[in-house]
């Protein structure tokens, strides 16, 4: 087993991070991400590492970690897939979309392809609903309005490790306006 | 005094209130799932809802707005509100789902959100009969279910711990088990993790919910989520019966129900006792059905030949009168026991005083640092300070290793200690002497003494104990020996088997119930071939002698430990001496 440690440097950060609350508990988040940068994952014993360091419980921690599907429990591939799958995707086929990747990667929502690149994750609502059906890279670029062509076009990309641009949307106001009675 | 107004019933209250608690209080009835009473509250199973007003009042005219009827206009909160969480204030107004039919619905709905994914497993759950779902869902529930679809499925049967099963799908996540490790206990080992429709109660990846007190929990469960992994379907809830008695592993003293079928000991739950113990008790409390149904001495039993036989209560009366009569009065070593109760060995001194030898000792088993700060004291034997208060001489390991060695002693009677198990003295140090050991299990002493008598344990008595704070409690038998009946002796409670059970049913029988009888029964028996005046009909008798003719006692009866939860006898004494 790898023993997981933070650096002095680390520390002196987390504990600005514990000063800014009045008791460690909301520094939970915060910490599991700095872990999850460094580590690429916060498995159990990462979990138990952050619950030292802030000197809480790790049931607590694991209570957090399990909550966000953010969060890696284990090991994941280079790039995460998260392919929404709440309601407004799912009106938009986003089952489809989560299906078609799947094919395409030869996996489960959930598993890891064998040369470590990609993971599929099927995920609650990321607050896209607009630009439904959608996914997030990596708990990072939104990749939106998917459509077959546009999946094989990210995993290309992604497999020269170049990351979707940021995609602009049309602003509401600028939609016609609806009729008036 | 404040006033509220509950289903337009006026009530008063005093000080800060939450609604609910009132309610339950005042013995009215509202359903909930997640208030517990000792713990804090998340008002999240949205069950006890009410609506809840308050009078409009006017600043201007400085009173209460009236209607044409002449009635206060109530303002009433614009949604249901959770009465767990509401606090009590004056002129409120609260419609339960006794008068409202909004709350009728409102819990309706709530109980069909939580039954959409909760199994229909009753017939197979240890809850089942005790199960605060189940009952309300009969009571307040909806007719069916409109799910059609798969319910969310999630883990079943996880060992959470050494003592605790987990049925993730039983769950309703109203947190009572996490508040009590957050709060209670304080070992913070469970969490609820995952979010949504999956969420359910568990301790981190890799650690055991091992806590002392884990088994509390189940207690609390209001669902079979958490079952007693020791308990678990052994037997269900509507077949034993339950009888109020006492802890008798640690110097606490918890109070605590017995719950036996067919005169076995089932399973052992806390009683609440706001002195001692509130809702709770540590996990080795319950394990001392053991005791109960385990390992008894039954007929006493006598050395022949260096063989130990069983034999008649006659042989063995007999044959300790006439060790007795064959020897002085100061060779007798009388060695009392922190482990009985304080009418065993307040008869064990009296009998002995009488016939000459005034001294009785005992030796506490008191492990220092092995306690905590709740519900687990140092001292493990439950009536450490009933000897005390007795005047029984307290002697330490050592010295009670040496009277029992001395040549002084030429006959040895031991009332329930362990002498050998507990490292006082060797098995050969004892065999050396003649013993007598009036004991409840077979053990090391036993295995040694001359004449074993079997006495009877806490859940085969009334007796009484005295805990590490001075406060007496007592017990009730729970279980029948050959020579007690429950049909006949009216303070013993009966279930239903016991009710209806005939000896022809076969789940009735008489196997498990032992030969023996309290200490102070045989003391009087023994008297009676001594000829001794010495004489008691009841356990009861022994009490009013004790209360009688020893000041930390006085004013205590068994009617005042059973309506006052015990009797603090230390702080009775503090009172006194304030008086003077």
């Amino acid at each position: 087993m790898q023993n997981y440690e933070f650096t002095k440097e680390e520390l002196a950060k987390i504990d600005k991070i514990i000063a800014k609350y009045p008791n460690p508990q909301p520094a939970v988040m915060p910490v599991l991400w700095m872990a999850q940068e460094k580590f690429g994952h916060v498995e159990p014993e990462v979990q138990q590492l952050v619950a030292k360091t802030l000197d809480l419980t790790p049931a607590h921690v694991y209570g957090v970690a399990s909550f966000y599907t953010q969060y890696y429990k284990e090991k994941k591939g280079k790039y995460v897939l998260d392919v929404c799958t709440s309601f407004s995707c799912q009106a938009c086929g986003a089952y489809d979309t989560l299906h078609e990747l799947e094919e395409k990667l030869g996996i489960k929502a959930g598993e890891t392809t064998e040369d470590g690149m990609f993971s599929i994750q099927s995920v609650e609502c990321l607050g896209a609903c607009g630009y439904a059906p959608m996914m997030q890279i990596t708990n990072d670029v939104y990749v939106n309005h998917l459509t077959s062509e546009k999946l094989d076009k990210v995993i290309e990309g992604l497999k020269q490790d170049k990351l979707p641009e940021f995609e602009p949307i049309p602003l509401v106001q600028n939609r016609e306006p609806a009729e008036e009675k | 005094m404040a006033e509220i107004f509950i289903d337009n019933k006026r009530f008063e209250f005093e000080g800060p209130t939450k609604v609910l608690q009132f309610i339950l209080d005042n013995g009215l009835e509202l359903p909930f799932f997640c208030y517990h009473p000792s713990l804090s509250i998340p008002a999240n199973c949205r069950k006890c809802f009410v609506e809840a007003g308050q009078p409009v009042f006017n600043r201007e005219t400085n009173s209460f707005e009236l209607d044409e009827n002449g009635e206060r206009v109530i303002r009433f909160f614009p949604k249901l509100m959770t009465a767990c969480s509401l606090d009590a204030t004056d002129g409120m107004v609260i419609k339960t789902h006794v008068t409202s039919e909004l709350v009728r619905r409102g819990q309706k709905d709530t109980l069909e959100l939580i039954l959409i994914n909760h199994p229909l497993d009753c017939p197979i759950c240890d809850q089942a009969g005790e199960c605060p779902l189940q009952i309300q869902t009969y009571k307040y529930g909806p007719e069916g279910s409109r799910f059609e679809h798969k319910k969310v499925h999630k883990p079943k049967r996880i060992q959470l711990g050494p003592r605790v099963v987990l049925d993730a799908e039983r769950c309703i996540n109203c947190t009572r088990c996490v508040r009590f490790t957050d709060e209670i206990s304080k070992s913070k080992q469970l969490t609820i993790v995952q979010r949504g429709d999956n969420n359910y109660p568990v301790t981190a990846p890799g650690l055991e919910f091992d806590d002392p007190y884990s088994v509390n929990t189940v207690d609390i469960c209001p669902v079979g989520a958490l079952t007693s992994s020791d308990f678990r379907f052994k037997a269900r809830v509507w077949e034993m019966s339950q009888t109020p008695s006492i802890d008798i592993t640690n110097g606490k003293g918890c109070s605590i129900d017995i719950w036996t079928r067919d005169n076995l000991v089932m399973r052992i739950t806390p009683r609440y006792n706001p002195h001692i113990n509130d809702y709770w008790m540590p996990d080795a409390g319950r394990e001392a059905y053991k005791i109960y149904n385990e390992n008894r001495i039954s007929r006493p039993e006598v050395n022949v030949d260096n063989q130990k036989i069983k034999s008649s209560w006659n042989n063995a009366l007999l044959t300790t009168s006439e060790k007795i009569q064959s020897i002085q009065p100061n060779e007798i070593l009388v060695v009392g026991s922190a482990y009985a109760s304080v009418e065993d060995n307040f008869a064990l001194a009296k009998f002995f005083g009488q016939l000459g030898q005034e001294k009785a000792v005992f030796a506490p088993n008191i492990i220092e640092g092995s306690g905590d700060d709740f519900l687990i004291s140092d001292d493990l034997a439950p009536n450490t300070s009933g000897c005390e208060f007795l005047g029984i001489d307290q002697l330490d390991k050592e010295k009670l290793a040496a009277e029992i060695t001395s040549d002084q002693y030429k006959l040895i009677v031991i009332l329930h200690e362990d002498v050998v198990g507990r490292q006082i003295v060797t098995a050969d140090q004892l065999a050396s002497k003649f013993s007598i050991y009036l004991g409840t299990n077979k053990n090391q002493t036993s295995a040694v003494s001359n004449v074993v008598i079997p006495v009877t344990t806490a859940a085969e008595h009334f007796v009484s104990y005295v805990n590490v704070q001075g406060r007496i409690q007592r017990t009730i038998p729970a279980k029948e020996t050959l020579y007690t009946n429950r049909r006949l002796d009216l303070e013993m409670s009966m279930g239903r088997l016991d009710h209806f059970g005939t000896q022809f049913d076969n789940w009735v029988t008489d196997k498990n119930k032992i030969d023996c009888i309290p200490a102070w029964e045989f003391l009087v028996r023994l008297a009676h071939e001594l000829n001794i005046d010495f004489k008691f009909n009841s356990a009861r008798e022994v009490f009013q002698e004790i209360v009688a003719g020893t000041d930390h006692f006085s004013d205590v009866s068994y009617e005042r430990i059973d309506s006052e939860l015990g009797v603090d006898l230390a702080n009775k004494q503090k009172e006194e001496l304030n008086l003077a």
